[in-house]
This record gives structure tokens, sequence and C-alpha cells, in this order.
């Protein structure tokens, strides 16, 4: 595994937040990509679209199931990532960077606080994501 | 001993078949229940589609309307299923039920096994496939039963029981379909539109697919089965099954669900359930 960069924050469903501002670009962890294995398809909301923290935002399809990716922050979607449509592996192969899936522009500040830093990520990660 | 939630096996066409099973896991995902497990028919011959298939490529719309047919969208990924002479299931857990091992596949293997045990009461040995393995023809790649995955069932090297997921918030739909009967010809027919050789293809497809009814005889009925499959989930998770019925929360989704969702046709041959999602393709 990559990893999980220190200029990132995480949530605990497995998705990464860049800020920059009142902007934050969105992903789906090295953990996450990682557990689903190959990727096959993904669904993402269109530009002007609210989305909510902690409520589904898009979809994936991989080689092992469907999962709903689920939002990290609040916000009306400013860009999405197109060139997912024409290469989904992106996901798989630099999910840290031109993997990206979506840019919000955040409406709550304070919800970043539900986040966690790259450590608090990892030992989540580590202690089977809670209580297992 | 856990207790499991069991609702035994009903006959409900594809529309409400596919909103019961989405209305038990959003309520799971709100109230975090014990887990479901529910066995059902489907009162008229119907196509599955997995969430990402293209209608248009996958099935023969002018067969399908010929032989009425229902066409419904899963929530769950995979491919497409023709239900006719299947049994299905659906379970809705949450993901870190200590019953399941953590990875993804490791719900299929635990489940699989449920229903190995239970064929095994009937004196059929069915397998987990150890590793994927890709479709022969490439005309029925969009049939979920040509192409066995992981732990997938196997009885003699031959899928038996096709499943598939949807995993959110922490908790997971896992679809199954148990084949009873198995008609090549029909499911040939109502997949896609051929341009090969049907002989070829058709040859292709039985032997790689198998069904209940070309091991045992005298022939089980869906009730006599669903006994069996029960008590191979008990046994092998050490679980007890108390029959139940939906919520009132669930009844009242799962009208709200067939009636926005799975009732249109913007869901079913478009994929589209609200309005902001886009497809990759």
């Amino acid at each position: 595994m990559v990893g999980f960069p220190d200029d990132l924050l995480y949530s605990r469903e497995h998705t990464w937040v860049r800020v920059d501002g009142n902007m934050a670009t969105i992903g789906i962890t090295d953990y996450a990509q990682e557990e689903l294995g190959e990727i096959y398809s993904v669904e993402i909301p269109h530009i002007d679209t609210f989305i909510e923290q902690d409520e589904p935002f898009g979809t994936v399809e991989s080689s092992k199931t469907i999962a709903e990716l689920i939002s990290p922050v609040s916000g009306d979607v400013v860009s999405v990532n197109e060139d997912l449509f024409d290469d989904v592996g992106i996901l798989n192969s630099d999910f840290y960077n031109t993997g990206w899936l979506i840019v919000v522009a955040i409406t709550d500040p304070s919800e970043l606080d539900n986040l966690l830093d790259s450590m608090g990520y990892a030992d989540y990660i580590e202690e089977g994501e809670g209580d297992r | 001993m856990e207790e499991w939630r069991y609702l035994s096996f009903n006959q409900c066409d594809a529309f409400e078949n596919m909103a019961i099973d989405e209305a038990i896991f959003r309520e799971n995902q709100r109230r975090k229940m014990s887990p479901t497990l529910r066995f059902y028919g489907w009162t008229n011959p119907s196509i599955s589609l997995g969430y990402f298939q293209d209608v248009k490529n996958e099935v023969n719309l002018e067969f399908c309307r010929d032989k009425n047919i229902h066409i419904v969208r899963r929530l769950t990924g995979g491919k497409a299923v023709l239900h006719e002479k299947d049994l299905t299931y659906s379970v809705v857990a949450q993901e870190k039920n200590p019953l399941f091992p953590p990875g993804l596949l490791g719900t299929y293997k635990v489940i699989n096994g449920c229903i190995a045990l239970g064929l095994a009461k009937l004196g059929i040995n069915a397998d987990l496939a150890q590793e994927s393995r890709s479709a022969e023809s490439l005309y029925l790649q969009a049939f979920c039963f040509s192409t066995p995955s992981q732990y997938e069932l196997l009885v003699n090297g031959r899928k038996i029981c096709g499943s598939a997921q949807m995993r959110s918030k922490g908790v997971f739909l896992q679809h199954g379909s148990l084949l009873m009967d198995f008609d090549p010809q029909h499911i040939y027919s109502a997949m896609g539109k051929s341009t090969g050789d049907i002989t070829k293809e058709i040859s292709n497809l039985e032997k790689q697919v198998t069904s209940i009814y070309k091991h045992i005889d005298p022939k089980i009925n869906y009730t006599e089965l669903c006994q069996l499959l029960a008590s191979g989930f008990e046994e092998y998770l050490g679980i007890r099954l108390v029959k139940g019925r939906l919520t009132r929360e669930e009844g009242i989704l799962k009208e709200h669900l067939l009636k926005y969702k799975y009732m249109s046709s913007n869901w079913n041959m478009e994929g589209k359930a609200v309005e902001w999602r886009s497809k990759e393709s």
C-alpha cells in the first residue's frame, strides 16, 4: 500500500479530502481501493449538486462488490473528474492524484473536525475499522 | 446464540422483490438491526440486471416483451440473471458482525458455505470456487452464471449459485440465485442478440452451469429446499433463525421505493434513480 499522505484528511468511510480554502477535493483512500480490488465503474454527481456529510454521493463497482461513496463533507459540487469516464483504472493506480473524484465548495468548515488526520486514520484501519 | 430474522419463502413480482430488499438494507443502515435472511421467488419470469449494466447491450428487449419477461435493475452489482427456475435469497447484515471475516470476499465465503451445507443435506456436494474464471463466450459475458467468481458455488466445476453485493455505511446486502432448473435455450434467447453459432454457445453454457434438478430425483419443492438451506445457515453459523416480517418502517419504505424507483423505467432501463446521478457509460 502507498499509505496515507500527511497533507490530507480522512473519513471513516474511506474517502480522503484535500482542503484548499473553502474547496475540498475528494477521493478514495489507498485502503479503499485495495479492499475493493479492480474497479470497473464509477458513478459521481453532476456539477451544482448539493451533497451532505455522511450521505452517499456516488457508487463504485469493483471485481468484488458495489459500494456507495459516502461524502466526508457537505457542499456544492463544483468540479467532477471527467478523466474517470475515459479510464476508471486511475482509481486503482493514482488514487491520491489524477484519480480524484469531485471538488466541493464546503458549506460548513466545522464538519472537517469530524475527519481524521493521517495518523488517526492509520490507527483506525489498524484497529480493524473500530470495533470489529 | 445470535438470532437472525428469517423471512420465509414468498413470491412477489420483480419490482416488489427489489423494493423489499432495499428497504431492509436501508433500515439496517439507520437502525443497526440484527441480520435478515430472506428466500423468495418471482411471480413472473424476470431478468434482474446488475447495478451498472446497460440494458440495451445485455438483454434482448424484443424477446422479453414478447414473452412478458419483466426487467428490473438490482441494487447489487454483478451480471444479469433470468429468474424463472431459481430460488433467490438475500442477506442483509452489519459488516462488522463477527460471524463474517474481514475483507469483502469473506461474506461470499461464509454465505456460500451456508448454502453448500444446505445442499449437502440434499446429497449435492457443492464446492467454493477458488478463483474467478472468464466467460468462454463473449455473447454470454453479461449472464451471471457464465463466469464463476471466487467463493461462488460449483458442483463438479459447474456454477449452481451466483451472488452479488452492495455495501454502504457499514451494512451489506448480498443477493444470490440458486438454480432449480436450467433452460440454456431460453437464457440464450433472452440475453442480447445472437450473432454467433447458437449450438456452440448453448453447448458452452451447458458445460459451465448446472442446477439442483440435474442432481436429485424426486424433485424437491421450494418450501422443502428453503427449510434445508435455512438449517444450513443455522448449523454453519451457529445461529437461530426466527421467523419474522417486515417492520412498519420497512413496509413504508418498500412502498416508496416501489413507486418511485423500482416501478420506474428511469431506474430499470437507464439506471437513474435520482436525477443527479451520472453513469460512466
